[in-house]
């Protein structure tokens, strides 16, 4: 593309010598006189108004993450109630199922969105055991971090063999996700139902 | 005197207030084999690797795979222009017109094909999130082939036609429209993404606590979570439009405004519009392909050259 634009710039010069009125000429300019205002004007404009539309961008963004939670304490009461099923129940709670169903991933390869949500599982299991050890710590980070580790793989494929996925879906969960997963990671697979999950494994590899 | 007086004008206007600035050659030629050697590898990675034979990665290798064709034909049009100059090539030959034609095609495929490749990122990760549930029926690595295919096979058309007919103002401005609405769609879906990806995080944030300093730790953890989401996406989105927009306000200005001096003093930085571009090729694998540590263990291992499996 430069090359076709040196060559119809050099045909432009060549002909310059030839026409005797130079404003016929589309390569060069007609005149620098009397030019109001600077000559880079168009450029100096052009590269503040990507710049501030980055940034303007990038406050937009900020200022979502600062704006306060409106619905806080309904998850908080929600939650509340079934913490201490998942304890009780061995794992058995609907809702407990279905949190765990649409955050695993089905696919060793497929490196998770959602370990915090498998954190969160193991930690809800550490709770029947023991009250949370500072379990928090490694479920704030797995989100926060967005980079998975390649040895949660085994661990997820032990998740995987031991129970059971609903085959219902509550859109509401599934459609969520932690954003610094979702930008720096690759996607997570979620299936209804875990022989579709095995079909697709097998599809996969 | 009219001849003499234009002769003389003409010459004075030669030298232009707006001369074009020139990036030296090396530069040039350093961005060109690094991006090409950095695209080559993801390709090459992607491909060695059966962990890696899921839709997105090949997206992803789609995405190097393209910008390994621009920077490639990039180089090659480089190294002619430099044998042009220095004399070895007849810049008006038809054999050269006909390799310069070859290259810019294969520039405009690579363009538009890496456009394409974003926008298939961008949908793929759309489809993750919000049919999650149905991902590996509605991505299937069939449907991830036909639409390679047909993307491929669009920007091989799109190339040549754009070639043949680019002193149109039609192909230009359908190559602006289509550039800004790409534009416009990859933000619209990054940021309503974004959104929902917070108000998880915000619902994780809220989960109940025992005690109140934890339940502000949380939030605090949560709000540096989302900060970096939003810087990752405002690098991502960034990149595409600080490297993307100067060339094509440049194609704009062309059809434009091609006499006004102002517009002039834009077009002399062409050459610095396309190292832009050409650095967008090399800095795609860093936001897009080396954020997976799949990706990057397999880098290891192909050039520590240990195992390949």
């Amino acid at each position: 593309m430069s090359d076709f634009h040196n060559q119809s710039q050099a045909s432009a010069r060549r002909s310059d010598y030839v026409w005797q009125y130079e404003y016929y000429d589309d390569e060069e300019p007609v005149s620098f006189e009397g030019l109001k205002a600077h000559r880079y004007s168009i450029v100096i404009g052009f590269w503040v108004g990507l710049a501030v539309f980055v940034i303007f961008m990038f406050f937009v963004l900020t200022l979502l993450t600062k704006t306060g939670a409106p619905h806080q304490e309904n998850p908080e009461h929600a939650e509340k109630h079934h913490r201490p099923g998942s304890c009780l129940a061995d794992n058995g709670s609907p809702q407990d199922e279905n949190e765990r169903a649409f955050s695993r991933p089905l696919l060793p390869e497929s490196r998770s969105f959602f370990h915090f949500y498998i954190s969160e599982e193991e930690q809800g299991q550490g709770k029947c055991k023991a009250e949370d050890q500072g379990g928090e710590e490694s479920e704030e980070r797995q989100p926060l971090q967005g980079l998975v580790d390649e040895g949660k793989s085994d661990r997820e494929s032990a998740f995987l063999s031991h129970f059971n996925i609903p085959n219902f879906v509550n859109l509401e969960h599934s459609s969520t996700l932690g954003e610094d997963d979702l930008l720096l990671c690759e996607p997570s697979a979620m299936l209804g139902s875990q022989s579709r999950s095995q079909d697709a494994h097998r599809n996969i590899n | 005197m009219n001849a003499t007086t234009a002769s003389t004008t003409a010459l004075m206007v030669n030298q232009s207030d707006c001369p074009e600035v020139e990036v030296p050659v090396p530069l040039f030629f350093t961005i060109g084999v690094v991006g090409l050697a950095e695209n080559f590898l993801v390709v090459v990675a992607v491909i060695c690797n059966r962990n890696l034979h899921s839709p997105m990665y090949c997206f992803i290798c789609s995405l190097a795979a393209f910008n390994t064709i621009a920077s490639l034909a990039k180089t090659w049009e480089n190294l002619m222009l430099v044998f042009a100059g220095v004399g070895q090539l007849d810049q008006r030959g038809s054999s050269e017109t006909k390799l310069d034609d070859v290259m810019d095609s294969l520039l405009c495929m690579s363009f538009v094909g890496s456009i394409f490749s974003f926008m298939a990122i961008a949908v793929d990760r759309y489809i993750t999130i919000f049919h999650a549930l149905r991902y590996h029926n509605i991505m299937t690595m069939r449907r991830t082939a036909a639409i390679l295919g047909v993307i491929w096979t669009t920007c091989g058309v799109l190339a040549m036609l754009m070639v043949r007919f680019f002193d149109t103002i039609f192909i230009m401005t359908c190559f602006i429209i289509f550039f800004l609405i790409s534009l416009v769609l990859i933000g619209c879906l990054y940021v309503y993404m974004f959104m929902l990806a917070r108000i998880h995080a915000r619902r994780i944030a809220a989960l109940p606590t025992s005690g109140s300093g934890r339940g502000r730790w949380r939030r605090q953890r949560w709000r540096g979570g989302t900060m970096r989401g939003a810087l990752t996406l405002t690098i991502l989105f960034g990149a595409f439009v600080v490297c993307w927009a100067p060339f094509f306000l440049h194609l704009i200005i062309i059809m434009v405004c091609p006499l006004n001096p102002y517009c002039e003093c834009y077009r002399s930085l062409f050459q610095l519009h396309v190292v832009l571009l050409m650095s967008h090729a090399l800095i795609d694998p860093a936001i897009y392909a080396f954020r997976s540590a799949e990706l990057r263990h397999t880098f290891r291992k192909m050039l520590l050259c240990s195992d390949w499996r």
